[in-house]
């Protein structure tokens, strides 16, 4: 029971950790990406449609993040070229991308709200000898697919990438001071721009796994709003990807709670909404941890 | 023009030639025409307004002149961006400075310039060697893994000439380098820019401060109202005469005629404050302020000044003690139901808290007086009333502008001070809390705000004045008190203050000490 749980939570994770991680490269230089959640949408359909096509998940992967950075690149230069107001464009990109998807899969498919497709190719599952008879160790480490190990490996690699790059270097300053990185010559716009390609790429590589590494199938609430989740999780990571990591653990061992309780004799709706009220009270708590350290500190 | 008039003069490093520059109606440049010779420090000296602003920008290529052009080894040069002007050694340090908080210093010196191992990596140790050679090149020591927001201003200052060294600019443009700095912390300045002189460096310098550019200018251009009033050796003039060229007049020194004292307006008793961090910074203070007298308080910035106007005003809160006000008491009372009882104030952060920069001149003008009868009617701004209040204000200061309806950020720092003294003293208030009254204005602009204060104090108005100009509370108050570590240490009259006796109070030696 409790290895199911754990078991569950790390898959839950996987997409909030990938989204995550993507969102706080954003934020660090510059950028609150509100629409995380209309680029994880976009790499779930795309990604399902291509491992049915080709039967082969790389491809789907990648056909994924491609398109999740082509919808990050569009965000951001609404943002940084045009001076939209980001909050507003999240929220535009959101909204927009759920009807065309709606749309798309009437006209093109002529289904509505869900798409089942044959020979989708899923995820492999990794095999730990051993490892996997373990108690709790085999539940963390056993049978995960290779997109979870890679979301894993991105969180010491991302810390790494900010701290030690020059790429990294950059991006934090194109975050912080936009105006004095432009007075030292370089372009904080263009470094935006990147990071927003970024976090769209790891937005769709998360929906993809929301389809060929969970469900095997789409529809149009896939995401459940986890393109939000991620967004809790690094403003409770506060931009560090350990944390980060922490805090989309958290999100997705409630996400993995709720599917079991679910069944239970609560009614379905309202355990549902489990994670997303943890979100609110977990930040507030953080918030009130946060202040009173700062009172008592000085 | 032609190319013809310029010759490759590699002795005049940095220049302008007949440089103008418009902006609408307003000429901010006027055909200036400078020439700064390699090797030396050349100071631009001008009062609030006078275009030095609009020209260091134009030197450093953030603009270009409408007419006129630039010089760099003697030849006409354009720049398309602060880039091209780096091309040819020209950095600048700004006003704000220009560093990225969340970065370390270190981080802050290399960015844009990082050294890459093998692995591509940021080289930690090259970086850092780098940063240890200038760091002994100008004689100083720091802490490079520090954080940009942990280091006190003078250190972000020095990070910021050393990244310009450190990209190999040997042209310093600063603006305003003193304003920011304590007056142990200027002189290190001093000797720091001196050094960089001695190494060949070119330094042109912005200031109204008068004698830090007879101590450090070589040459010196006066600036007013965007055209050169005069170039010359350091040598070859006084700070009289470079007041008189940048103001255009001698100015006589506010003079404050002995006047009675009335009643009691401010009574604090036992005022104990915390700050934000909730470190006990105000001890145990009493103070009285009485109608017609001036008291101003001396000390070290973070001895309790903060706590003191914020427990005066009713925007912090108090732990212990009592304020009246006007006899009444009004501890318990917030800032505009004091207000209402007679409270005005003007505050140290114009930028912030004592103006809003975006709103017009004349919103900012009746801003807290919104309330009155007089100028709004059932919830309606009178917009005849407003108007005609404001302009009578405006014209009673003196504020120089093209209209009230612009935006006060149109105005400059000393005309915005105007506005906002004219708000504080406009409706009788009974007393003033007056904090760095004249922070960021010229000679000009000093004299008319201290003679208000001045005329007030005689009409029966009650003053506290807090600055860290020692000058200025000489000259301004009746009483000196001297706060140390949230406690009165002295208490001065006036004639009898002297800047050095009140620099030892300052750091905690009582009257008794200092005498002996």
């Amino acid at each position: 029971m409790i290895d199911n749980i754990i078991h569950a939570a790390f898959i839950m994770t996987t997409p909030i950790l990938l989204a995550a991680l993507g969102g706080l490269v954003n934020r660090v230089a510059g950028l609150v990406n509100i629409g995380l959640d209309s680029m994880m949408l976009a790499g779930a359909l795309v990604g399902l449609m291509v491992a049915s096509q080709t039967g082969s998940w790389p491809a789907a992967l990648v056909a994924a993040a491609l398109v999740g950075g082509l919808l990050g690149l569009l965000m951001s230069l609404t943002v940084t070229r045009l001076q939209a107001n980001e909050i507003i464009v999240g929220l535009g990109f959101n909204i927009a991308v759920a009807g065309l998807v709606r749309f798309f899969l009437k006209s093109w498919y002529g289904t509505s709200g869900t798409l089942s497709l044959p020979d989708v190719a899923m995820l492999p599952r990794i095999h730990i000898p051993v490892v996997a008879d373990i108690p709790v160790l085999g539940a963390v480490f056993s049978d995960h697919d290779p997109l979870t190990w890679a979301a894993w490996l991105l969180v010491p690699a991302t810390a790494w990438f900010l701290a030690r790059t020059r790429l990294g270097l950059r991006l934090r300053a194109a975050g912080a001071a936009p105006q004095a990185t432009r007075a030292l010559g370089l372009n904080p716009l263009n470094l935006r721009d990147a990071s927003t390609v970024f976090a769209g790429m790891m937005s769709g590589l998360a929906g993809a796994y929301l389809c060929i590494g969970v469900v095997g199938i789409f529809n149009e609430g896939i995401t459940a709003g986890r393109g939000f989740l991620a967004l809790a999780a690094f403003y409770f990571g506060r931009n560090r990807p350990w944390p980060t990591a922490i805090g989309a653990l958290l999100f997705g061992l409630f996400d993995a709670i709720q599917i079991r309780l679910q069944g239970r004799g609560l009614p379905a709706e309202l355990v549902q909404t489990l994670p997303y009220v943890m979100v609110i009270v977990i930040l507030t708590l953080v918030a009130i941890t946060l202040k009173r350290a700062r009172n008592k500190g000085a | 023009m032609s190319m013809a008039e310029f010759t490759p003069d590699t002795t005049i490093r940095l220049g302008a030639h007949s440089v103008t520059r418009r902006f609408g109606e307003l000429v901010a440049n006027d055909g200036i025409t400078f020439r700064a010779h390699r090797g030396t420090i050349h100071a631009i000296v001008g009062g609030n307004g006078a275009g030095k602003s609009t020209l260091m920008r134009i030197l450093q290529g953030m603009d270009r002149p409408d007419e006129g052009v630039v010089l760099v080894d003697g030849m006409p040069t354009v720049f398309f961006g602060p880039a091209d002007a780096f091309e040819k050694g020209i950095g600048m340090v700004h006003q704000e400075f220009m560093l990225v908080p969340g970065l370390t210093l270190l981080e802050n010196l290399v960015l844009a310039q990082e050294p890459l191992d093998g692995l591509r990596r940021i080289d930690r140790k090259k970086a850092l060697d780098a940063a240890r050679k200038l760091e002994r090149e100008a004689g100083v020591t720091l802490d490079w893994d520090m954080p940009v927001d942990d280091a006190p201003v003078h250190v972000r200052q020095i990070v910021e000439i050393l990244r310009l060294l450190y990209r190999g600019a040997d042209v310093l443009i600063l603006d305003e380098p003193t304003a920011v700095l304590a007056p142990a912390q200027v002189q290190e300045l001093i000797v720091l820019l001196r050094k960089l002189r001695s190494e060949g460096r070119t330094i042109l310098f912005i200031s109204h401060k008068l004698d830090e550019v007879m101590a450090l200018a070589d040459e010196i251009t006066v600036i007013r109202s965007g055209k050169v009033i005069g170039a010359m050796k350091t040598a070859e003039t006084s700070k009289a005469a470079l007041a008189e060229m940048m103001i255009g007049e001698i100015l006589s020194r506010p003079n404050a005629r002995p006047s009675p004292v009335g009643r009691t307006v401010l009574e604090l008793r036992g005022l104990a404050a915390m700050d934000a961090r909730r470190v006990l910074r105000l001890k145990e203070l009493d103070l009285d302020i009485r109608a017609g007298e001036i008291v101003g308080i001396a000390g070290v910035a973070g001895n309790g000044q903060d706590e003191l106007i914020a427990a005066v005003t009713g925007l912090g809160r108090i732990e212990r003690g009592s304020v009246r006000l006007d006899g009444e008491d009004v501890t318990k009372l917030g800032l505009r139901a004091r207000r209402e009882r007679g409270l005005s104030y003007l505050s140290p952060d114009r930028a912030a808290e004592g103006l809003c920069l975006s709103a017009p001149i004349s919103e900012n003008l009746i801003a807290g007086r919104h309330r009155s009868a007089a100028l709004c009617k059932a919830g309606v701004l009178q917009k005849g009333a407003i108007k005609r209040h404001v302009e009578t204000l405006l014209d009673r200061f003196s504020v120089k502008r093209a209209s009230a309806a612009l935006p006060i950020s149109s105005l400059s720092g000393g005309n915005q001070q105007r506005v906002a003294m004219a708000r504080e003293l406009d409706g009788n208030p009974k007393l003033l809390v007056a904090c760095q009254p004249t922070r960021g204005v010229d000679i000009r602009g000093i004299a008319f705000i201290h003679q208000c204060l001045l005329d007030y104090r005689e009409a029966g108005g009650a003053v506290l004045v807090i600055s860290e100009e020692l000058d200025e509370l000489i000259a301004l108050s009746d009483r000196i008190v001297v706060l140390y570590d949230g406690r009165v240490t002295g208490e001065v009259a006036r004639g009898s203050a002297k800047v050095e006796e009140l620099g030892r109070m300052m750091l905690g030696e009582t009257r008794k000490e200092v005498a002996a």
